[in-house]
């Protein structure tokens, strides 16, 4: 039976080759853009895992060791410092990154921050650590441009007293393994889930449709077979192997090509850093089943196109007036809509619940976009149809009434991710943000260090006014000074000498996590943007050329009879451009509009020339993508012997 | 004799080595209706291409209302195609989108003419083909017969000269295809338009006023007689 597949892909002839190749292009993209999925996922979990250790599992009875996480700043940038001291029970474990646990007084720095240490003035920088014995190895990092420090300390130690403000408490450890990815990791991996959602839904969708392609083009040859007598086993069992055989290419083809993309993926830049090679190719299980179940996914949907030709040998493709679509989808998406509005305001007093809910109606409103997208799409075309006054308008409106799924198909990742990106966009604050004139400084210790701290505050900042906070274990000092990066570090560098694991922390360092954040998701929606573009610009050229080889007769008769090429170049443009504006351009605006409550709550403003660039990009490509297509149109219009086959 | 309408002269067209047409002569009359036979690769689609203006002569001119129409631009001679010429082929000419009388009055739209004037000038067409009632539907609720009166319809509606028409019942049952025929004669002629229809049918010929037969390149007339001998109208 493959035998018999394999020759009649060999034999389909120049156009039999093309809609195979249509197949191709469109299982080879797939396959690229979900490996590129799976590995966003597998390379949050790699980053995760090297966060894992300074997130350390308590060794109650066991302890050989005590461990200490504090977050320290330079040069507006952002050092993790992991203190270390041996409890005298037992042999300490080693650390990532490092041939032996540290002793008291040694200083091993990751590579950047050794090179920071050694381009900054050693006041600003190097004197907070004195003589370094050692640079750490790649998997003390959780990236390659991470600024990690691990000092070596004694059990007594005030670095290992109280909680710090940022990070972990001293905690009993004999291991390094960790509890798992840190917290903001663990926020990451839930982002890429999302985006995984939101990027593969859509690949699946128009890898579906890609595979009926081939199903499609042969039709009528498989009708042919059952007429002479081939069974439906045997005409399915044909069409899978010959729809598989074409996916098995197109899925080895798009891994390769996703290999040969990763030098340049790597360069998206998250948590300030590019990333590793490795960290981007996914494990070989998942590269291997991702090769395994996309071709069969597309023989399940050719099997899904081949029903008709099963059922009857004499099945021929009839068109007919389409059943209309309930005007109840469109009730259900503004009933969401009015109760996001009316709930949005108790999201925000509602902590964990409220961002539950609000992440569960968002999901909710997307799936309402999803049931209204093809409604909205037949209106469009019976509102263009009606008003037309040109013949490449109708054209254009009654396919859209036509057939409102396959256009819906063809732009529903660009609506939904143009629903997510009106939303951030309007919710992310610009990057460009004028800088403070003064900083709030913020100093966490344990009481018997008040004393050092303060009197080296008053000598550092004489001007400075001090107030002194008592918690509950610890002091905080606080006092406001001008926001001069150099000379705070120099503060930083005098204060590690005066108290050993002291921290000064300013309020814009408080903020640098939420803002670190907040900038990689507003660049997870654009890479977002892009792959949703991407589908829509593929998807738009493959259904553009099967429309044409399904027509071709049909145009080539128009062209004989002398209606020109550009009409129906017209009217396949408005096809593109009509639905995607309206709505891309509207999913957007509901994302704004359900976005503005919490951008006036929280003053929240911009962020949305980014998203217009790339709105505006995104539709030019696909009316490329369109347009890529018109040399297929006009090789089927000059053919002017055309013969039904 | 009326009026000379369409006139090719010494026409010749060459595909590689072989010869479709060796210096043809051929002329249409206002009003007349004339069948070009022959066998499978005689040459006869080729003629009907040449005379309509889809494909140029290699040497020879086509000459319609005393204008020479060969020697214009692709451009022209669409608009030339679109405007003076009707056409009809065996099956497939229809818009599947479109409802029928949409794709009747489709030309107009693409001429230029408003949308409302050209679809009350394309049902006018329903009536008299005997359509009535067939105007919003899809060519996919058609049978084969309707979709032809409908592709007719479409290739009269601009008033042509000359309608061409390609094996127009090659896809159709003998009783549709009968039917079609005196439709398709009784239209044209009343509305003075010229018909050149290919066939290789002498049966679908005989509706024809004049029969000429192109073989191995070359046309000759059959006189009616000849024809009428192997066949009769509606007999097949």
């Amino acid at each position: 039976m493959t035998k018999l597949a394999w020759m009649l892909l060999r034999g389909g002839g120049k156009r039999g080759l093309l809609s195979s190749a249509l197949t191709f292009v469109a299982v080879a993209v797939t396959t690229a853009l979900i490996m590129f999925t799976i590995a966003g996922n597998f390379a949050f979990n790699e980053r995760g895992e090297r966060s894992a250790w300074r997130n350390p599992v308590e060794a109650v009875d066991t302890a050989t060791a005590i461990q200490a996480t504090k977050t320290d700043f330079v040069a507006d940038q952002t050092i993790v410092t992991v203190y270390l001291a041996a409890t005298g029970d037992g042999t300490p474990p080693i650390p990532p990154g490092m041939s032996a646990f540290p002793k008291p007084g040694e200083v091993w720095l990751s590579a950047p921050l050794h090179n920071l240490a050694e381009d900054l003035p050693a006041d600003q920088l190097a004197e907070r650590y004195g003589a370094i014995s050692g640079v750490l190895g790649d998997e003390a990092a959780i990236h390659s441009t991470e600024l990690v420090a691990v000092i070596g300390v004694t059990p007594d130690s005030p670095a290992l007293a109280g909680p710090p403000v940022n990070g972990y408490a001293a905690t009993g450890i004999s291991d390094f393994d960790g509890q798992g990815a840190s917290d903001t990791y663990r926020q990451y991996q839930a982002y890429m889930l999302i985006a995984t959602v939101l990027m593969v839904v859509p690949l699946l969708v128009f890898g579906g449709a890609a595979a009926r392609l081939t199903v499609a083009r042969r039709d009528q040859r498989l009708a042919a077979l059952r007429l002479i007598g081939a069974t439906p086993g045997q005409v399915v069992r044909l069409t899978v192997a010959e729809a598989m055989l074409t996916a098995v290419a197109g899925a080895v083809v798009g891994t390769a090509g996703y290999a040969l993309a990763i030098p340049l993926l790597r360069h998206i830049e998250i948590d300030g850093a590019t990333w590793y090679l490795s960290d981007l190719w996914p494990a070989w299980w998942a590269v291997a089943a991702t090769i395994a179940v996309i071709p069969l996914l597309v023989g399940i949907s050719a099997v899904i196109g081949l029903r008709r030709v099963v059922i009857s040998p004499l099945g021929v493709a009839r068109r007919h007036t389409p059943p209309g679509l309930r005007a109840v989808r469109l009730l259900v998406l503004v009933a969401l809509i009015v109760a996001f509005l009316v709930m949005s305001q108790r999201f925000i007093g509602m902590g964990a619940a409220g961002l539950t809910l609000m992440v569960t109606m968002l999901g909710a409103t997307l799936w309402a976009i999803n049931l209204v997208g093809p409604w909205v799409v037949g209106l469009i075309g019976k509102i263009t149809a009606g008003l037309a006054r040109r013949g490449s308008t109708l054209l254009a409106g009654r396919r859209l009434a036509d057939d409102p799924r396959s256009v819906w198909r063809a732009i529903a990742g660009i609506a939904l991710t143009g629903f997510v990106a009106g939303f951030i966009g309007v919710l992310l604050p610009d990057q460009v943000e004028s800088p403070a004139a003064d900083v709030v400084v913020s100093i966490q210790m344990p009481d018997d260090e008040v004393e050092a701290v303060s009197g080296y505050v008053s000598e550092a900042m004489t001007d400075a006014e001090i107030s002194i906070m008592d918690w509950d274990d610890s002091t905080v000092l606080e006092f406001t000074t001008a926001a001069d990066t150099a000379e705070l570090d120099r503060f930083r560098s005098g204060l590690a000498a005066v108290s050993e694991g002291s921290v000064a922390i300013t309020d814009i360092d408080f903020n640098r996590f939420t803002d670190q954040l907040l900038y990689d998701i507003r660049t997870g929606v654009l890479v977002v943007m892009a792959v949703s573009i991407l589908i829509a610009m593929v998807s738009t050229a493959v259904a553009g050329a099967s429309s044409i080889l399904d027509r071709r007769q049909t145009y080539s008769l128009m062209h004989l009879a002398g209606t020109p090429m550009k009409v129906l170049n017209a009217a396949r443009r408005k096809e593109t451009l009509i639905p995607l504006v309206i709505l891309g351009g509207g999913a957007i605006a509901v994302g704004v509009t359900l976005a503005l409550p919490f951008a006036a709550g929280q003053g929240f403003q911009g962020g949305a020339f980014g998203l217009l660039l790339t709105a505006s990009l995104g539709l030019l490509g696909i009316l490329g993508a369109s347009a890529a297509t018109r040399p297929l149109l006009a090789s089927v219009m000059r053919d002017t012997t055309p013969r039904p086959d | 004799m009326t009026e000379e309408v369409m006139s090719g002269r010494g026409l010749v067209k060459n595909f590689g080595s072989t010869t479709a047409l060796a210096g043809v002569d051929f002329t249409v009359h206002r009003g007349e209706t004339v069948a070009i036979m022959g066998p499978s690769g005689s040459g006869k689609s080729t003629l009907l291409h040449c005379l309509a203006g889809i494909m140029r002569p290699d040497s020879g001119e086509v000459n319609l209302m005393g204008q020479r129409i060969d020697s214009l631009s692709e451009t022209q001679r669409s608009r030339l195609r679109r405007t003076r010429f009707g056409f009809l082929f065996q099956f497939g000419q229809l818009l599947p989108e479109l409802s029928a009388e949409e794709n009747v009055a489709l030309p107009m739209l693409l001429d230029g003419s408003d949308k409302s004037g050209a679809l009350q000038a394309a049902r006018a067409w329903f009536s008299s083909l005997g359509l009535s009632g067939l105007e919003r539907r899809r060519p996919g609720e058609l049978s084969g017969g309707q979709a032809q009166r409908v592709a007719l319809a479409r290739a009269l509606v601009t008033g042509p000269i000359v309608l061409f028409a390609d094996e127009p019942t090659g896809a159709l049952d003998q009783a549709s295809g009968a039917e079609t025929m005196q439709t398709l004669i009784k239209a044209t002629k009343g509305q003075g338009s010229s018909l050149v229809l290919v066939t290789h049918d002498a049966n679908i010929a005989a509706y024809c006023d004049r029969v000429v037969e192109v073989r191995d390149g070359k046309l000759t007339s059959l006189s009616a007689p000849a024809v009428a001998a192997t066949a009769q109208p509606g007999v097949w």
